[in-house]
């Protein structure tokens, strides 16, 4: 079809961990291992897991910020990872990235209007006056005072950066914006106005949005899907109501059920895991979730389960759904 | 029953060479045995100061004032370095936000527990040394007697945290100030941690401060709750009506902007602006600049309700 807009097929991003007296590779750590999905024009896709599931890789392989080991990426219908970088380029116009991190994605020797205005000019879409405007405008969608371009980034507050990190990002009128984690490093009234931002401009320039996060009661709210990783793989994928309402992978099932709710009347039963997520650098073999399931057999502990629809768009990798 | 810990007119001040920062104005509450109480506010709303003051553990150029602060007929005003030595870790213990960084990577797991333990229990060095691994097995890490010779690097991040909470209970403390013990941590292992904290909570009667910016955290843990902002109480009540009744317009709106899991909404109502620059403290009401309800009034010092619009004068000049 035609509105999908990102088409991902089986990317893998493995390091290389190297050791010994001539650091050779003696493995790797499997940081996304197969991850295939898509995202339809104007959609927000969130991608939740815990920490080292692989989920910022996962956004920075998309766009080729990280060179991927494996899979492909169609970006309409360009493949992103077969493009020249002359044309890579040109591509990045339409692919943007908001980071997690306001305070060290912002150049602290470069003024507003330049941080904004290098890739305006870089990318030949305006200069000189034009581009000044251009600055001013983007600044004011954003939140800002549009004659906050001559001030430096360690002049702003948190949520400040965040929305020139914001608006440096969407100057470009880009089609597709990974957000990696964008309101994790904000206070709580903070975040709720960026996440506020984001949806409106979503609305106002078409945007779809890779909105990767762990706080997985803010990607209910901003996301149209949620795809589900752990481990490098995603385990569970599909619209969000039916992924809050019926969640059916035993992992997502304690993910959700471990968020705190705000409400001393409600009774929780909550599915406590035990131990940790176990190091992408060498998985338990079989499913890998299986060392800290509930429900985990012998096939588990043999056989990888495959991400598979079960019906309505909604996809689980879980041998023992239907019988659960 | 009296009070195990009291405070009053807490005033924790910073002379910088930009200027004074005001990090706690006037906080006052009382504490007894076995209470659950939570502090909530963003970052810098100075609920971590707070506690660091009470325990002494602010360093030049803080500078704590304070009507009074006593623990069980202790006044801790008065006590001087050493005094205060017995006291820290013994009667009062602390667990920090980071377990990455609060444990010495130097030393070892169960040498870092036993330090404690021999300092203010007087035990012997084996009897101290099975004394932290019971700790560590109290808290639920495996194979303890191989993770207590383990060095912290080799701990993951939850591991971390309950070698913390085992470090910090095992003097049996009477307060335990846990800020935001679990706000490094996922998910999943959030669950674990907070669990085992209400469970030896109920075995050995110690009461918690908890300090956290997360509501959510907070209504499953304390049964009291302080809101802080820019340094001022701004509102204290049972977490209950805390939750269902917030009185304040910042606890309304931070209440607001925080979507919940279990519920749909169309559109977060955020709070405007942001917190002030800690050296620039609006006069008045020090929410006033984001409280869409803010009025027109002469703020006196020294009021104690913290907002007007539940006030008599503001009540006024609201109708």
């Amino acid at each position: 079809m035609n509105d999908q807009i990102i088409k991902l097929e089986d990317v893998k991003k493995y390091f290389p961990v190297r050791g010994g007296v001539f650091s050779r590779v003696i493995g790797h750590v499997k940081a996304v291992d197969g991850v295939s999905f898509t995202i339809k024009k104007g959609e927000t896709l969130g991608l939740v897991g815990e920490s080292g599931c692989g989920k910022s890789t996962l956004g920075r392989t998309i766009l080729k910020l990280l060179d991927p080991t494996d899979g492909s990426v169609y970006f309409k219908d360009h493949s992103i990872f077969e493009t020249s970088k002359e044309e890579l380029r040109r591509l990045r116009r339409e692919l943007q990235m908001i980071f997690q991190d306001p305070y060290s994605s912002l150049n602290p020797r470069l003024n507003v209007g330049e941080i904004i205005g290098e890739s305006i000019e870089f990318h030949g879409m305006a200069s000189g006056k034009e581009k000044q405007e251009k600055v001013e405008y983007m600044l004011e969608v954003c939140g800002l005072s549009p004659h906050h371009h001559r001030r430096y980034p360690h002049e702003f507050s948190g949520g400040q950066r965040q929305r020139i990190g914001i608006a440096r990002a969407l100057s470009l009128n880009p089609e597709f914006v990974v957000a990696d984690e964008p309101i994790s490093s904000l206070d709580v009234s903070i975040q709720a106005q960026i996440v506020n931002l984001m949806e409106d401009l979503q609305e106002e320039f078409g945007l779809t949005y890779l909105f990767i996060s762990h706080d997985l009661s803010m990607v209910r709210y901003i996301s149209d899907h949620v795809a589900v990783m752990y481990l490098g793989k995603v385990v569970e994928i599909c619209d969000k109501k039916e992924l809050y309402d019926n969640p059916l992978h035993p992992y997502t099932q304690a993910l959700l059920s471990a968020v705190p709710i705000m409400d001393p009347d409600l009774k929780s039963n909550r599915i406590i895991l035990s131990g940790d997520v176990p190091s992408p650098a060498n998985p338990p073999k079989g499913c890998n979730f299986n060392p800290r399931c509930l429900y985990a057999e012998d096939r588990c502990r043999i056989e990888e389960p495959e991400l598979r629809d079960i019906g309505a768009g909604h996809s689980v990798s879980c041998h023992l759904v239907e019988k659960r | 029953m009296s009070d195990l810990l009291q405070v009053k007119n807490l005033n924790t001040s910073f002379h910088t060479e930009d200027g004074v920062v005001r990090a706690v104005n006037d906080v006052s509450f009382n504490l007894k045995h076995g209470d659950a109480m939570g502090i909530v506010g963003e970052s810098g709303c100075g609920k971590s100061v707070a506690c660091l003051s009470i325990m002494r553990l602010i360093n030049h150029p803080g500078k704590v004032e304070a009507d009074k602060i006593t623990l069980e007929e202790k006044d801790l005003l008065k006590l001087n370095e050493k005094q205060m030595r017995k006291i820290r870790g013994n009667e009062m213990a602390f667990i920090f936000q980071e377990p990455m960084t609060s444990l010495n990577p130097v030393y070892t797991i169960g040498f870092q527990l036993q330090e404690a333990i021999r300092l203010h229990q007087g035990l012997g060095k084996r009897e101290s040394w099975q004394k932290s691994i019971d700790m560590l097995k109290m808290v639920g890490i495996p194979s303890a007697e191989n993770i207590a010779e383990e060095y912290p690097h080799c701990l993951s991040g939850g591991m971390k945290q309950r070698a913390m909470i085992a470090m910090a209970l095992s003097c049996e403390p009477k307060i335990l100030f846990a800020d935001e013990p679990t706000t490094a941590l996922d998910v999943t292992i959030q669950a674990q941690i907070l669990q085992l904290m209400r469970d030896l909570k109920e075995r050995i009667n110690t009461a918690i401060v908890f300090i956290s910016h997360d509501l959510g955290v907070i209504s499953e843990m304390v049964d009291r709750v302080i809101v802080m902002y820019c340094g001022r109480i701004i509102e204290e009540s049972d977490t209950r009506s805390i939750i269902k009744e917030p009185k304040h317009p910042y606890t309304i709106g931070l209440i607001n902007s925080k979507p919940q899991i279990n519920e749909e909404i169309n559109k977060l109502i955020p709070i405007s602006g942001s917190v002030p620059n800690p050296l620039q403290v609006p006069p008045g009401c020090p929410y006033n600049p984001r409280c869409e309800h803010a009025m027109e009034i002469e703020v006196s010092r020294g009021h104690y309700v913290n907002c007007w619009l539940y006030s008599k004068k503001g009540g006024q000049v609201r109708q």
